[in-house]
């Protein structure tokens, strides 16, 4: 299996079926063109997007179910045809595409994920986007629920799928 | 906020050089046009808002208290929900 070094788990090996291509990169890093995901079974549901073009760039992101089990997507046809699915129709989860969520900490704790703009993987092909939403059902800052130790925060609980 | 009323066909300047002009308005939402300097930067202000919140996540991992954080999050039951091939540590 090929390898690549990367900044927080030193070199990885994937395998070249499992990267998402982003053709036009992602917003803020429209360079960074292929990630691979890790997942790792100590920190799962989550997991690491890491680019393959900057060993330092990794973000954290969730499976929309795991957020939101009731998210509803709402792709643009102009991604949909980006990421070459039906047009006439939102794409089936799970054996469609793939919905991650990318999280941002703020005070050192995991706190929001972009519902507003998912990333969306065709699977067949593994292309994929950021589907930004035109709509504004969705927060860019959704918060995501911690652990009952945690203090901060918004008591939020939502049932995993 | 500064709010003003503009029908279709009417414009307005921000500062000397930018002009928005109201195209048309339709149930669906207002058209705008609009007239800039060529380096002037124009975004969706969801696309800037992805912008912003994407920088805020690719700092998420480097933070020293990442591992702090990762406790303190709440761990649905795994759900499968990744079909496919996976990577994983060499």
């Amino acid at each position: 299996m090929a390898q690549i070094e990367t900044e927080y788990f030193g070199n990885i090996s994937y395998r070249e079926d499992s990267v998402f291509d982003f053709p036009a990169g992602l917003p803020a890093f429209v360079n960074e063109k292929r990630f691979v995901p890790i997942e790792s079974p100590q920190h799962s549901p989550l997991l690491f997007l890491q680019s393959m073009a900057r060993p330092s760039l990794c973000f954290l992101a969730l499976p929309i179910q795991v957020v939101d089990p009731g998210y509803r997507l709402a792709v643009c046809r102009e991604d949909l045809v980006s990421l070459e699915l039906a047009t006439d129709r939102q794409p089936e989860l799970a054996s469609e595409v793939a919905v991650l969520v990318l999280l941002s900490m703020h005070d050192g704790l995991l706190s929001t994920a972009n519902l507003m703009a998912p990333i969306v993987v065709n699977l067949k092909t593994r292309r994929a986007l950021q589907a930004i939403r035109q709509d504004s059902v969705y927060s860019h800052q959704h918060p995501i629920p911690r652990a009952p130790s945690s203090q901060a925060g918004p008591a939020r609980m939502e049932q995993p799928c | 906020m500064l709010v003003l009323r503009r029908r279709a066909g009417e414009s307005l300047f921000i500062g000397d050089d930018i002009e928005i002009e109201v195209l048309a308005i339709t149930s669906q939402g207002a058209k705008i046009g609009i007239r800039a300097p060529r380096e002037t930067v124009i975004l969706r202000k969801e696309l800037k808002l992805t912008e912003q919140q994407n920088e805020a996540a690719a700092q998420t991992l480097g933070k020293k208290d990442f591992e702090r954080a990762i406790e303190n999050f709440e761990k649905p039951k795994p759900s499968g929900v990744m079909p496919g091939r996976r990577a994983g540590p060499a």
